[in-house]
């Protein structure tokens, strides 16, 4: 009998814990551990920040889900893992603090296999005065997501009574990921404030770290287009003109004041921003677990880099932003250090930057981290579930890659929710991480990386909305779908 | 003086915005798009 844990119940860890369920024994257990006992679909949250979805629309409860899979489910956070048991138990195991339990109580969850999969941590600390706590707001979880819908039509209120408001959306650090998700939320809310009709009182300001438009963490993306490689930056600025939507990039935003956002830029500029609404995506970190050994040394700087993602089995040798290579990347996300811990999704840490790096004069940095979108995390949530099973079943090694610079993601932005007048903009790209090597001179595959906005995109975003909760929520036939 | 706010940045024709919401063109695209991701998908799993 052997126990696969795996911490975290979003798109990487629910992923693989509902295939390596399907395809282990049932001597075998799955467990996930989660502090939060529902599961959400969180591209939708665009929807429920601009007020198109209630936050159960994107959500739905765990536990009756599990039961009916055979799948435990441990209501909690994981602090801390023993990868060698401790002095008198040489078990691994995870510690625990149960959700809603007493202060300082904790849970031993013994495990063979553990998959790491606990995404980001959202650091609004990073900057004084982000976040739902502080002057802005966000859409990285369903009750942010609501809070920014709540505040959004409070503004739209005051412009029907005649005022101006200036929206201000984009990330709140220079360091900061998921610059997609902030374009979707900024599109999505323009098109609202049209639909609403009072599109004229609103100034619209997109406000990002990134070097030029369209980058998203990805260093961009080029297109064929009416013969020529066009880079995403014309694209995005043609888009953003169009919408009415002005832009700041290569900017790190130092500190949120009600009504105002105080931003410095590349060039040395520090510059104030009004803000009536301000929808600032944070910078993302580790959860920040800890590991020990059996002895109870601490093993974090081991297992983990100091941006608390776990290490896998990428090249983490610090180098020169021109020297990395594709295959810098990890394939297996197994630990170094342990051959039955595995990191998935956000969790693991990915070997450096894809867009090239800059500092500020003031010497903040100013530059997208990499994103872990949903495609590539679930992808590899399935081929870490298959390996552990198969390690398992006797084999020595990973069995099952997927490297996110040999995987290709299908992705949807959505640019305005109707089923007659909406659009969306439809992307593939191929590899995720460029490879200048084998894609001389763009880094990825120009047949195979292609845009385009229309109609028939916010359709495929409808469909897949409906299409990934039905298979979160494991109804008959849920493997059969895509990740 | 331009009458564009941005005078240097790639506009949509009038044609290509009309073609976004065209819904017998959006059908086709509907297909063509599905059909790509899905072969994104293939190449990828
Ligand atoms: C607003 C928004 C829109 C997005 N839109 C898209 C999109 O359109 N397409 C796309 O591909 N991607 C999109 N993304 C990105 C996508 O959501 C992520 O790629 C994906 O959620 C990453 O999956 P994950 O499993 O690594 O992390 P998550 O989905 O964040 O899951 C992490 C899980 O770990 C749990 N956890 C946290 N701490 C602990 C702990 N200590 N112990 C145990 N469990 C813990 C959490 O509760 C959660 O269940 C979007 C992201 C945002 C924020």
């Amino acid at each position: 009998m052997s126990r696969v844990v795996v911490l975290g119940a979003g798109v990487s860890g629910h992923t693989a814990a509902a295939f390596a369920r399907k395809w282990l024994g049932r001597s075998d257990t799955v467990t996930v551990v989660s502090p939060k006992d529902y599961y959400n679909w969180i591209p939708s949250n665009i929807w429920v920040g601009v007020g198109l979805m209630r936050p159960e629309q994107v959500t739905f409860p765990l536990k009756p889900v599990y039961q009916r899979h055979g799948i435990e489910f441990v209501h909690g956070a994981a602090r801390a893992i023993h990868p060698e048991g401790s002095s008198d138990d040489p078990t691994p195991h995870v510690i625990v603090t149960p959700t809603g339990g007493a202060s300082g109580a904790t849970v031993k969850v013994p495990y063979d296999y553990l998959i790491n999969a606990t995404g980001p941590r959202l650091r609004f600390d990073r900057t004084p005065g982000l976040g739902p706590e502080g002057h802005s707001h966000s859409v990285c979880t369903e009750d942010h997501a609501a809070g920014a819908a709540r505040a959004l039509a409070e503004s739209v209120e005051r412009m029907k009574r005649g005022e101006r408001q200036q929206f201000v959306v984009g990330v709140g650090h220079g360091t900061c990921t998921c610059e997609g998700a902030a374009f979707e939320y900024i599109v999505n809310l323009e098109f609202e404030l049209r639909s609403r009709g009072v599109r004229d009182k609103a100034d619209i300001l997109w406000l990002t770290n990134e070097y030029e438009l369209g980058d998203f963490g990805m260093g961009g993306m080029h297109f064929e287009v009416g013969g020529y490689v066009t880079p995403s930056s014309v694209f995005n600025a043609s888009l953003f003109a169009e919408r009415g939507i002005e832009w700041v990039t290569r900017a790190h935003v130092r500190q949120v004041d009600p009504g105002l956002i105080h931003y410095e830029t590349l060039d040395g500029a520090v510059r104030e921003q009004r803000a009536d609404f301000a929808m600032l995506l944070p910078p993302f970190s580790g959860v920040g677990l800890k590991a020990f050994d059996r002895n109870g040394g601490d093993i974090t700087a081991s297992l983990f880099q100091p941006n608390e993602f776990m290490k896998v089995d990428a090249d983490y040798r610090p180098k020169p932003y021109e020297d990395w290579r594709a295959g810098d990347w990890p394939r297996t996300y197994q630990s170094p250090v342990y051959r039955n811990l595995f990191a998935v999704g956000i969790a693991f840490a990915p070997p450096h930057a894809i867009s090239r790096p800059f500092t500020s004069p003031s010497g903040a940095a100013i530059a997208p981290a990499p994103p872990r979108t949903g495609m590539p995390s679930a992808m590899i949530g399935k081929a870490v579930a298959r390996s552990v099973v198969d390690m398992i079943r006797g084999a020595e090694a990973p069995t099952r890659t997927a490297s996110m610079a040999e995987m290709g993601a299908a992705c949807v932005a959505s640019a305005g929710a109707n089923p007659l007048t909406g659009t969306a903009a439809s992307m593939t790209v191929f590899p995720i991480v460029p490879d200048f090597d084998r894609y001389a001179p763009y880094g990825r595959d120009l047949k195979r990386t292609f845009g385009e906005i229309g109609l028939a995109g916010h359709w495929i975003k409808i469909i897949l909305h409906h299409l990934f909760l039905y298979k979160a929520r494991l109804r008959p036939g849920w493997s059969l779908i895509p990740e | 003086m331009s009458g564009l706010k941005h005078p240097y940045v790639t506009s949509p024709t009038r044609w290509t915005v009309f073609l976004r919401t065209f819904l017998p063109w959006q059908l086709w695209r509907f297909v063509r798009i599905n059909l790509k991701m899905i072969g994104i998908i293939r190449r990828s799993h």
